[in-house]
Formats: C-alpha cells, sequence, structure tokens
C-alpha cells in the first residue's frame, strides 16, 4: 500500500506525534506514505478561501498536480486539509471555467492537473484498505480497561458529498477501531459537534466555550480519553484545555490522543515513538492503567 | 456579543442590488429558495454568539439589508462546520455564501477594527506567501495586540506551554521551489487587486 | 375523383358599424365575388341574427351553394352556431369557413384603407381553403358500462360505492389482502377525533356486499388494450393459500403456526405469525399465508395449519391467476406511501426504540399508548414535522405532506387526553390549517397548551434513555434543546410504490413529484390524459380524508358521466395515415404527443380515438404519409396561398396561432381594441407543430416577408417541442437561402395578448430592417419547391 502523504503545516509544528505516531503504525501496517516533495499549504478552509477563491483552489491544485505525478491518491492526517483538498478537486470538476483559470496558473509553473486522484483521509486508509482484521491480528496489548470517547468534529465527516467514507450524523469509522482495539466507546452526545477550532485564534472565547461543552459531556459520560483524528480538534481539545479550565473554572483533565497514537499503544510500540510525551494534557495516568 | 438593535426594515436600509449580488457567488446561488425552517440555526454550534442566526442572516439578504449583513457578528462567526449544509432542505451551501460575504465585508470596509479576523485572514494570506506554508508563532505575533499587556502576558503562558511539548517551531518553514507560491500569488491576487482598483 | 361543382357563398357582416366603420365591406365585397367558384357573395347588418342564418340557409337551397364562409367575427365566437345554421339546410357542417373581420381585423387596426385590403386578404385566404373543404363526420364508439378501480383504500372505496349505487358494475382491485388502506390503521380522524375504524369498516362491510362490486383482493392489474370506453384489463391474481368461503376466521392456524414476523398493519411494533388476519375487520375476513415466511412453502416441512383448520380452508396447492376485465372506464386510486426515513440520519430513526413514525404513533394510541423501548407512558412527546417533505435533497419530496400538522395536533389532543400530564411539543416549519375546521383545531391545541415550536427539528439525538431534540426557535431566534421520552416523525408522503410503473401501463402522465398528473390542474382534475382513465385520491397527490372522499365521490361523477353517454364522439379533426407512402420509419411515433401512433406491420397507424389533432406528426414526416383532417396541407398551402393576395401594409407577415389559447390571446386583443399595424394576416392553425417547412417556404415565396408561429402556453406542444422544431426550420430556411431572423415563435396564456401584439410590432420593426425579399428570391424558392401554381392573382 503506498500513498502520496500531504502532512499539512499542523504535523510539521504543533502537531509532530501525530505524524510520529502515524509512521510508526504505518511501519507495522506495511502502509507506505510517501511525503509529496515541495507540498504548499492546502489552501485553507476559510482564511486564503475567502480572500480569494481561485488563490485557495489554485495552492491545493499545485499539491493535488504534484500527487498525481506520483501516481496515488493523496492522503491527509488533518480534517481540515482533507476538506480544503477535495473541496478544490470538486470545484474543479464541476466547473470548467474554474478549472480553466486553475490551469493557467499551473501551467506557469510548468505543472498540470488532470484530476484524476482522490484526496483521502488516513482513517479512510486504515479502515477500508487496511481493514479492521489486520489491525486486530497487531494488536498486542488489548486496551480492555480503556474507556475512549472517539470524536469525529466536523469536517472528518461532512459534507458527505466530499467526505464519503462515514455516515455525516453517526460515524462508526473510529468507534470500530477502538473495538477492535479492545477498547470501550463511552456514550455521549455530540460527537460530531464543532469544536471550534476554526475560531480559536479570532474569537478564542466563542471557541473555548464550544470545546468546553465537548470536554464536559465526554468527561461526563465517564471517558478515559477523547480520540480524535485532526490537528486542529487536537489542539483546541488538549492544548487549550488548560485555558477552558481556567476561563470557566472547572476541573477537566481528559487527555486527547491522536487515533494514531492509541493504534500504536495497542501495538505495543514505545511512549516516545508515538510522541505521548508531546500531548499537553499528560496520558501518563491513562497509560499506568493499562500498565504500561 | 453585539447588543441587538431595534431596527425597522424601510426601502432605506434596502438594496435589491446586494441580494443579486450574492446569488452570483459561490454558494449562493440558491439563496432564494431558503425556506426559512431554521435547520441551519438549530444546528449551529456556534449559534450562542451570533448577533443574527443563519437563518435570519439569509433573510435580510432576501430583503437586500446590505449594511446589516455585513455588519452583523455572524458571518465571522460561522466556523464552516458545515451541520448547516448537511442538513439544509433546499441545499443551500451556507459557509460557503459566508466565506464570500466576509469577502464583500472586507473589500467594502465593513470589517470593523476590533474585529480579529479580517486581520486573520490578511496575515494568514501573508504568511503563506512568503513562506508556502504556515508559520504560527508569525502569525500570532502579528495579530496580538502589543498594547493589551494581559493579552501578551497570556500569550507567553501559552506559548511556553507550547514550547516545552515541543509544539513550537521557530524557524520558519522552507520550500525550494518557493518561487511558485510567489508566481500563484501575483498570478491571481495582484491581478484582482488590479481589477479591483479599476 | 371528379370533383362536384363549387359553388360558393361569401357572407360579410357589417356587425352594426363594427366591421362596416372601419373595414369598406362594400369593396371587399366586389372584390370576392369576382373570385372563381364564387356563386354569390353579399353583406348583411347581422350575420348572425335569426334573418342573417335565415338568408343563408334559403341561399343554401336557391343557389345549390356548396361551401359557405362567413366574414364576421371570431370563430371564437360563432363557429358552432353557423355550423348548425349550414347543417340545418343540409350541408355538412365541416364545409364552412369564418373569416376573423373583428377581432383581428375591424377592432386592432385604424387604417381604413388598408384595413380594407387585409380583409380582403384574409376572406381570399378562406375562399381558396374552402375549395379544398371536405365533409366530415365524427364517428361514434359505444362504451362498456363496467368500471375497474384500481386501489381499495378509502378513495377506491368510496369512488366504488358511488358507481356502484349509480348501477354501474365496479370490479375494485386490491394488491394487499384486505381493502382498507391506510385508514384503517389510524386511531383518530382529524379535526372531528371520530374513530376512524368505526366509520371505515361499515363503508368495507358496504363494498363487500354490493351486488354490483366484485373485490379481486391480492390482485393488480398487469397489462392494458384497447380504447376509452372498451378497455381490456389483465389482472394477476395472486394464491392466498386459504380458501376464502371455507376461512371463518376461527384463527387456530395462527395458534399454532411456529413462524413469527413483524406486522405489516402494526407498523412492525408487533409480531404476526406466518399465517395471519392483516386486522380483525379486515374484507375479505380471511386468513392468509404469508409466502416468504411459511415454512412449507418455503422449506417444504409443517403444514401444521392445514392439519388444525377443521374448514378444510388451507390450500397450498393455489397457483397465480390472470382474469381478463373489459370495462369501459378505469379509476386509479392507489394512494401513498411515507417516506423510508432511516437515510436521514440526522432524525436517528431505528437507533432508539422510542423515535417513531406518525403511522407508529396511531397504532402505538390503539395498542394503549406506551413506549416502545420500556412500556412506561411518555410523558414529554416530540412531533417534528417536514420530515423529508419541501426538500430538494436526494430522495426527499418537494411538496407539503398536506396533513402533517393536523395529524400532529390531533395526536398531541389525543395524548393529553389518554396521560393526564402528558406534554406534547410540535416543531413544525409553517402551520397550515386550511381545511374545515382546521384552524379551530389549531386554537384547541393552543388552549390545551400544547407547545409549538417554529423550526424544523436540527437533530434528534439517543440520550440514554431519552431522546434529545435540537431546533432553532425561529421566532425566538433561540436554540432549542429538550430531552423527550418519545419522538415522532412526520415523514413525507410520496406515490405509493410502482406507481410510475402502472402510469406507464395505463399510458398516462406522472407529474414532476411523480403523483399521477391531471388533465388540468382546475377544470380537469381528475381526469388522467387519457380519455376514460380517472383519478382520485392521494395518487394525485397528497390529501386528507374529507378531501380524499371529496374528489372520490367528483370522480365517481365524472365517470358516470362519461359512461352514461353510452358513447364516445371521436372528433374527424385527426391525422390519417396515407399507407402507400409511409415506409414506417417511425418518425411520427417518437414526435406524438399522445402517444396515438404505432407501427403496425411496418406502417403507422394512428389510434383516432387517442389522436388529439394537433398534427404535429404531419411536418415530421419524411415520406409526406400523414396528413391532418379540416386542416390538410391542400387546404393549409391554399389558405396561405389566399392571404398572401393583396399588397396593403408592408411588411408582410404571416402568423401562424395555435387556433384554440394564442388565437383568442389575439381575440383579446382586439376585445381591448388594442390596436396595431395591419401587415400581419393571423392563419389558425391545431398547433404550430402542423406548420412545417414546405408551409413556410410557399408563404415566403407567395409574397410573405416575415412568419410568426405563436403557440398556447397550455399546448401539448411545448415550449420545448417548439423550440426543437423552430431550430429545425431555421436549419432549412438556411438551406433555402431565407434568413432564420424572418421566422419568430412564442408561447402565451390568454390574457398575455399584450406579449403578443408586442412580438407583432418588435417583429415588424425588424422585418423591415432587413427589408422584403427579392421577387426573384421568391420565384426561385417556388421552383425549388416545385409546386405548380403559385400566386394566382
Amino acid at each position: 500500500m503506498k500513498y502520496a502523504f500531504f502532512p499539512g503545516c499542523a504535523v510539521h509544528a504543533s502537531a509532530k506525534e501525530y505524524g510520529m505516531s502515524c509512521k510508526a503504525i504505518s511501519k507495522v501496517l506495511g502502509i507506505e506514505l510517501i511525503e509529496i516533495p515541495e507540498w504548499n499549504c492546502c489552501g485553507s478552509i476559510d482564511a486564503i478561501y475567502a480572500h480569494n477563491p481561485v488563490l485557495s483552489i489554485s495552492l491545493s491544485a499545485r499539491n493535488l498536480s504534484l500527487a498525481e505525478k506520483m501516481g496515488t491518491d493523496v492522503i491527509t492526517l488533518c480534517s481540515a486539509c482533507f476538506f480544503t483538498l477535495s473541496r478544490a478537486n470538486k470545484l474543479m470538476h464541476e466547473d470548467p471555467k474554474l478549472k480553466g483559470q486553475v490551469d493557467n496558473v499551473l501551467g506557469n509553473l510548468k505543472l498540470n492537473y488532470n484530476g484524476e486522484i482522490k484526496v483521502r483521509h488516513f482513517l479512510d486508509v486504515l479502515l477500508n484498505d487496511v481493514g479492521l482484521e489486520k489491525i486486530s491480528e497487531n494488536v498486542k496489548v488489548p486496551l480492555k480497561e480503556l474507556r475512549v470517547a472517539p470524536y469525529y468534529g466536523c469536517l472528518l465527516v461532512r459534507p458527505p458529498e466530499i467526505a464519503n467514507f462515514d455516515e455525516p450524523e453517526h460515524p462508526t469509522s473510529m468507534d470500530k477501531l477502538m473495538e477492535v482495539l479492545g477498547a470501550t466507546n463511552v456514550n455521549y452526545l455530540d460527537k460530531t459537534r464543532c469544536c471550534g477550532a476554526s475560531l480559536i485564534v479570532t474569537k478564542e472565547r466563542i471557541a473555548l466555550e464550544m470545546t468546553k461543552n465537548l470536554l464536559l459531556t465526554a468527561k461526563n459520560a465517564e471517558a478515559d480519553c477523547i480520540v480524535t483524528a485532526c490537528p486542529m480538534c487536537h489542539f483546541n481539545l488538549d492544548a487549550m484545555q488548560k485555558d477552558v479550565e481556567s476561563t470557566f473554572d472547572v476541573d477537566i483533565n481528559l487527555p486527547v490522543l491522536y487515533i494514531t497514537q492509541v493504534i500504536g499503544i495497542a501495538f505495543g510500540l514505545n511512549v516516545k515513538e508515538l510522541g505521548l510525551n508531546r500531548n499537553c494534557v499528560s496520558p501518563m495516568k491513562l497509560l499506568s492503567k493499562l500498565k504500561i | 456579543m453585539k447588543p441587538k438593535q431595534f431596527q425597522k426594515i424601510v426601502s432605506e436600509v434596502r438594496d435589491q442590488s446586494f441580494t443579486e449580488e450574492v446569488q452570483k457567488l459561490r454558494g449562493g446561488e440558491n439563496i432564494l429558495d431558503c425556506i426559512q425552517c431554521g435547520v441551519c440555526s438549530g444546528s449551529c454550534p456556534a449559534r450562542f454568539a451570533m448577533d443574527f442566526s443563519p437563518m435570519q442572516i439569509i433573510k435580510m439578504i432576501h430583503l437586500g439589508m446590505r449594511d446589516q449583513v455585513l455588519s452583523s457578528s455572524t458571518i465571522w462567526i460561522c466556523a464552516s462546520c458545515y451541520t448547516c449544509a448537511t442538513r439544509c432542505p433546499r441545499g443551500i451551501d451556507i459557509p460557503m455564501f459566508m466565506s464570500a460575504l466576509k469577502n464583500i465585508a472586507i473589500k467594502n470596509g465593513f470589517a470593523s477594527d476590533d474585529e480579529i479576523k479580517p486581520k486573520f485572514h490578511k496575515s494568514f494570506t501573508e504568511i503563506i506567501r512568503k513562506y508556502g506554508r504556515m508559520h504560527e508563532p508569525e502569525l500570532k505575533m502579528k495579530l496580538m495586540r502589543k498594547s493589551d499587556l494581559r493579552e501578551l502576558y497570556q500569550n507567553a503562558v501559552l506559548a511556553f506551554r507550547l514550547w516545552r511539548k515541543g509544539k513550537v517551531k521557530l524557524l520558519a518553514p522552507r520550500m525550494d521551489q518557493l518561487s511558485h507560491i510567489s508566481e500563484i500569488f501575483e498570478d491571481l491576487l495582484e491581478k484582482q487587486e488590479e481589477e479591483a482598483s479599476k | 375523383m371528379p370533383r362536384e361543382q363549387l359553388r360558393i357563398g361569401v357572407y360579410i357582416c357589417h356587425c352594426g358599424g363594427n366591421i362596416s366603420d372601419t373595414v369598406d365591406v362594400e369593396r371587399v365585397r366586389e372584390h370576392i365575388a369576382k373570385l372563381k367558384n364564387v356563386e354569390i357573395a353579399k353583406t348583411y347588418e347581422y350575420v348572425c341574427s335569426n334573418p342573417g342564418q335565415e338568408m343563408i340557409r334559403n341561399d343554401i337551397k336557391k343557389h345549390k351553394l356548396n361551401r359557405i364562409i362567413i366574414a364576421a367575427c371570431s370563430p371564437r365566437m360563432h363557429l358552432d352556431t353557423f355550423r348548425q345554421t349550414i347543417e340545418t339546410a343540409g350541408l355538412n357542417p365541416y364545409l364552412l369557413e369564418i373569416t376573423n373581420l373583428r377581432e383581428q381585423c375591424s377592432w386592432v387596426h385604424d387604417d381604413k384603407e388598408n384595413a380594407t385590403i387585409k380583409a380582403t386578404a384574409l376572406i381570399h385566404g378562406a375562399v381558396e381553403r374552402a375549395r379544398n373543404l371536405e365533409p366530415l363526420k365524427p364517428d361514434f364508439l359505444p362504451v362498456k358500462k363496467e368500471v375497474l378501480v384500481i386501489g381499495g383504500g378509502i378513495a377506491g372505496i368510496m369512488t366504488s360505492i358511488e358507481l356502484a349505487d349509480k348501477g354501474f358494475n365496479v370490479y375494485l382491485v386490491e394488491k394487499e389482502p384486505t381493502i382498507g388502506g391506510h385508514m384503517a390503521q389510524l386511531s383518530k380522524t382529524f379535526p372531528t377525533l371520530d374513530c376512524s375504524q368505526c366509520i371505515l369498516t361499515p363503508k368495507m362491510v358496504y363494498v363487500s356486499r354490493h351486488p354490483n362490486i366484485k373485490i379481486f383482493d391480492m390482485a393488480e392489474p398487469i397489462s392494458l388494450e384497447g380504447s376509452p370506453g372498451n378497455y381490456k384489463v389483465l389482472i394477476r391474481v395472486k394464491p392466498r393459500f386459504v380458501d376464502k368461503t371455507s376461512c371463518t376466521s376461527c384463527g387456530e392456524c395462527a395458534k399454532i403456526c411456529p413462524v413469527k414476523k413483524p406486522s405489516k398493519f402494526e407498523e412492525g411494533l408487533l409480531q404476526e405469525k406466518a399465517i395471519y388476519l392483516p386486522f380483525k375487520q379486515a374484507i375479505p375476513n380471511a386468513y392468509v399465508i404469508d409466502k416468504d415466511h411459511c415454512l412449507f412453502l418455503n422449506k417444504g416441512v409443517c403444514r401444521l395449519c392445514e392439519r388444525v383448520c377443521k374448514g378444510k380452508a388451507i390450500d397450498f396447492e393455489q397457483k397465480e391467476d390472470i382474469i381478463e376485465l373489459n370495462v369501459g372506464a378505469i379509476v386509479v386510486c392507489t394512494g401513498y406511501k411515507q417516506l423510508n426515513v432511516s437515510p436521514f440520519t440526522q432524525y436517528s430513526y431505528g437507533l432508539h426504540p422510542d423515535i417513531i413514525t406518525n403511522l407508529q404513533f396511531e397504532r402505538l394510541m390503539l395498542q394503549g399508548i406506551h413506549r416502545p423501548s420500556n412500556g412506561k407512558p411518555p410523558r414529554k412527546v416530540a412531533f417534528v414535522l417536514c420530515v423529508g417533505s419541501r426538500s430538494n435533497s436526494d430522495g426527499c419530496a418537494a411538496h407539503c405532506c398536506k396533513i402533517g400538522c393536523m395529524n400532529a395536533i390531533k395526536h398531541s389532543l389525543l395524548l393529553e387526553k389518554a396521560i393526564p400530564d402528558a406534554d406534547p411539543w410540535i416543531f413544525y416549519t409553517d402551520v397550515r390549517a386550511h381545511g374545515k375546521g382546521y384552524e379551530e383545531f389549531y386554537s384547541k391545541a393552543r388552549e390545551h397548551n400544547v407547545k409549538f415550536i417554529r423550526g424544523r427539528v436540527a437533530e434528534v439525538i439517543p440520550n440514554g434513555d431519552n431522546i434529545l431534540v435540537r431546533a432553532e426557535d425561529t421566532l425566538l431566534g433561540m436554540t432549542v434543546e429538550e430531552e423527550f421520552d418519545l419522538v415522532v416523525l412526520s415523514p413525507a408522503l410520496l406515490p405509493n410504490t410502482d406507481t410510475s410503473k402502472l402510469a406507464q401501463m395505463l399510458g398516462i402522465d406522472l407529474g414532476p413529484n411523480g403523483f399521477l398528473l391531471e388533465r388540468h390542474h382546475k377544470l380537469r382534475p381528475v381526469d388522467s390524459k387519457r380519455e376514460g382513465i380517472f383519478m382520485a385520491g392521494c395518487a394525485l397527490g397528497p390529501k386528507d380524508i374529507r378531501e380524499t372522499t371529496m374528489e372520490a365521490m367528483s370522480t365517481a361523477s365524472k365517470v358516470a358521466t362519461f359512461l352514461a353517454k353510452g358513447k364516445v364522439t371521436l372528433s374527424p379533426e385527426v391525422a390519417y395515415v396515407l399507407p402507400k407512402k409511409c415506409d414506417g420509419c417511425g418518425v411520427c411515433v417518437e414526435h406524438c404527443p399522445a402517444k396515438a401512433i404505432q407501427i403496425v406491420s411496418s406502417k403507422a397507424t394512428i389510434d383516432a380515438i387517442s389522436c388529439l389533432g394537433c398534427g404535429v406528426c404531419v411536418p415530421k414526416c419524411p415520406k409526406e404519409a400523414i396528413d391532418l383532417k379540416n386542416c390538410t396541407n391542400e387546404q393549409l398551402m391554399a389558405q396561405i396561398r389566399g392571404v398572401c393576395e393583396e399588397n396593403g401594409a408592408a411588411p408582410k407577415i404571416i402568423a401562424f396561432l395555435e387556433k384554440t389559447t394564442a388565437y383568442g390571446s389575439a381575440d383579446l386583443a382586439g376585445q381591448s381594441r388594442r390596436s396595431y399595424i395591419s401587415n400581419v394576416r393571423i392563419v389558425g392553425v391545431p398547433s404550430t407543430g402542423r406548420v412545417g417547412i414546405k408551409h413556410l417556404l410557399y408563404a415566403f415565396a407567395a409574397g410573405a416577408d416575415g412568419i410568426i408561429l405563436i403557440e398556447g402556453d397550455d399546448s401539448p406542444f411545448t415550449e420545448e417541442k417548439l423550440r426543437e422544431h423552430m431550430i429545425q426550420l431555421k436549419k432549412e430556411l438556411g438551406k433555402f437561402g431565407v434568413k432564420s431572423l424572418r421566422l419568430v415563435s412564442t408561447t402565451t396564456t390568454l390574457p398575455q395578448y399584450e406579449k403578443v401584439v408586442n412580438l407583432f410590432e418588435t417583429f415588424t420593426e425588424r422585418i423591415s430592417k432587413i427589408g422584403p425579399i427579392p421577387k426573384e428570391k421568391r420565384a426561385e424558392i417556388m421552383k425549388k419547391l416545385k409546386l405548380e401554381g403559385g400566386s394566382q392573382s
């Protein structure tokens, strides 16, 4: 299994542990992720798009064209990049005038894009290309004691005409993976309700309130941790958790793990390799519960 | 949240060309199809912070209430989470036209000074132009109101926390083909600005 | 064929000055009287008056006239009057031609000189056409006085009763093992809150005992042949595996049957056996074996029911049966089905036992209201309206379900009655309370403190034992987030399964939402497009029981009117095939809007009963093997030749107007005295699709400089088809070197005469700019057309 890999800006910066753990489990599962050389910003959901849609789509298209050269579909880790690249792909497909504009831009760079590849999220690969069976075969430490709250958020599963590997209202992909690892999924509301990550820089207070609600519902459902598949959600839920606590004067202390980290734990990979020391809310108590 | 002011809908506040303008935007094509059912607003996770609900924004667009729409907080609070669009019975791409409204608001100077979002958009775009990729610390620096000591302090605390966890990459990202990015921006941004200035 | 000597009588009406003040009728008369075959030409003060008609009758007898031309008001006014006049004088009524000198000449032109010239030209056209008129006779077919009613819900039941009571034989065909339909499942009906079964089952019994009604249960029509008044329908009857006459409904069989399955009647909320009675009062009141679940029928073992049945009613040997019915008319009452809510996952249907549909709620009410999850009474209940309705998303319905609002109000009130501390909430988009007593019913609900939230529900989420509902109260501009014991969804109403298959088989149309399409939304609301096939109830669109009953009664009345005439009159103005020329290519079949043409042994044959007489097929035929009675190629060409005579106001424009709506619209311009330039000469045609390239070229050759086609908005020759026709015509014109700008078309409604007149004016301007067609060019076209004659002036 070989794919063109689009890490996205966060995985190179604040979400290093996502990339590390992804690499680690990919090795175990025989997934070959080849980073697109000279990739650039995905094009942004809104910041550049609102300013100039064609600019945003052209930035996306450059990445897509580089990936197309590699002859495989593009895999992203970030839900936002997943959406942005897919949206560009879709709009160029539907709108020949737009495609022409973008073709001009790419032409100046001696690039071209035929629109033959798909943009996929790593979770989709795990579930549909690798398969639950292969994942379960590699489980060395069943997560018997672990109660997890899988958190899907927004653009991983929506809108259905773009994110189509799961169901928009009641997604199950992460739940299925967690079950295979032996963990228990807690029942909690709002696993697809937006955490507000796209507002954290500009409307911090609003974003924190949205995050707080989510953290509290998961905590009240007695989850040991939240599991996510997006560096934006992770940043909001994990790195900003202290701010949520201080702003609203609540005690949460709920670890937030990347899905790749949880899989890595179950595969018996070591803590450093999975970057677990990089999570802001320490998962150490949780690991000791699992006797790691 | 801005206090909601009582307003009368009279012809002076209406500009029917605004309705047509929005209809021409990507996402605004079928805006007249809205039946005001409120699914978007009931679905919106950030609704609590908006001065007008997304449904009300659409109604205001129908009536051509240009200034009220462009100065509303709603368009800046939309988090593009797509819950509304997924459920809209009329297939309206609400986040998409919210994006487009932001663009009009910026162009027409509706985004007020204390509105950080336009600045965010601008800085974000500048950084991508400069490096091809995001450089978070620089973005944060650009957006910080240097006069606000409390904010400076809070940011320093956050930065320290992130730095300790290896989440701050001080060095700017590097791309060998940065010229590509410059060309894309020149092609599109400058052209657009030229057109705008004409 | 030797023709009789033509003797034409022309009568020009003064219309008490209405015509003669503008048109110099005497000068016109003088001119026309000189034309060939015109035996007599007269002017008269009021031709339509009794003495006027008497004069014509006398002339016919005295001068042996055999063609009559009346130049007076619009044929829409007095065509039938004058047809009767000449018929009473012994002349075939189709040997009459009316020239419209009032609405389309004197009333719309101020320029007397040119109006007079135009009047002469119009009558000249009529004379030319009259030379080619043929006597025609309408045909009659006897009608079979039996009716097939498809569907045994309340619509089919009421239609059958009405017809049977009027003395017609009715075959009622129902695909389920019992009649009764959805109404049998309901608890009470709004707004009167009377018990649904109590009012329905007596009607069911009445149907079953009526000597004029024969019920075929577990049956459906599979093919249709014949024509209105004489349809032959094949009905497939599925085996019940229980002999209806021997079964006493004692129920011993079901007691012993080892197989359980969800009950369809109970909407899956209860189980029943593989041998079951759909419900206690089912008609026919006999058990039925579910073929898909019966152990014996699937695995070859069991037969326990057979062993215990005292009446020996079990019959595993029963086979499918095909029955032929001969009927005069058919009524389609196939009803509706509810949208399957499961794919609309925001409602979480199927994820919590207490999220149900409103039809399931009906059954819960009858079972004794309880929460399916734990059997406890539900206190707080959310009624979620418009689930999948009023939406253009995939798989949803664009229309309103029409019953959701009143139904939810009914449920709320019933709930409050059953559980005194109940707390019903209704989440609505718009409360629609249009029927008799409905607004009052809505008021009653408000008085009972039913909570109304104006906002479509965003999501329904199972939350432990309870269910969370999120919505915006759009009136308050606030989000509502409440937990409920029970959530009741109101799914969209869709046409029943296989409605489109049935429509195709019957040759009737579906509307854009998949329901059957009526002939006319206002004036023929229960007629299908095919004569003798009618419709009633929800097969036409969502409606409540009262409305369904009223519709069933009006449908029955329409059916009775159709059958009571005893015969079908066939208009003689239909298309016919010249078999010698036809090579069976089938182009006409594609273009016929009435599906009246078939290829039989490689020749086109036109069913004169179905033919609408629009004439669209005629110019489409590459072999000129089709013609249209009373608007034959010969007649139309002759008329074109005639109206192109005389010069008058330039440029000369011929306007072909579809003879009902478009022509009527031009008449209305006259009635409104909307004056315009007198250069446009109007020719009425059954539809503009009747006008082919040859007619256009002939008109150009004969002196026209521009041509207008105007179609009626409600014509079977639709705007889309007209557009295609125009593209074709313009292409052909190009081949003959005629600018396509010289041809224009539009559609109009009756009152839009302003649009018609504006087109006359703007087109005149355009043609004036282009200039006239040179004489040589006209001659060249005529030569190419290889037609003898041409301008005969």
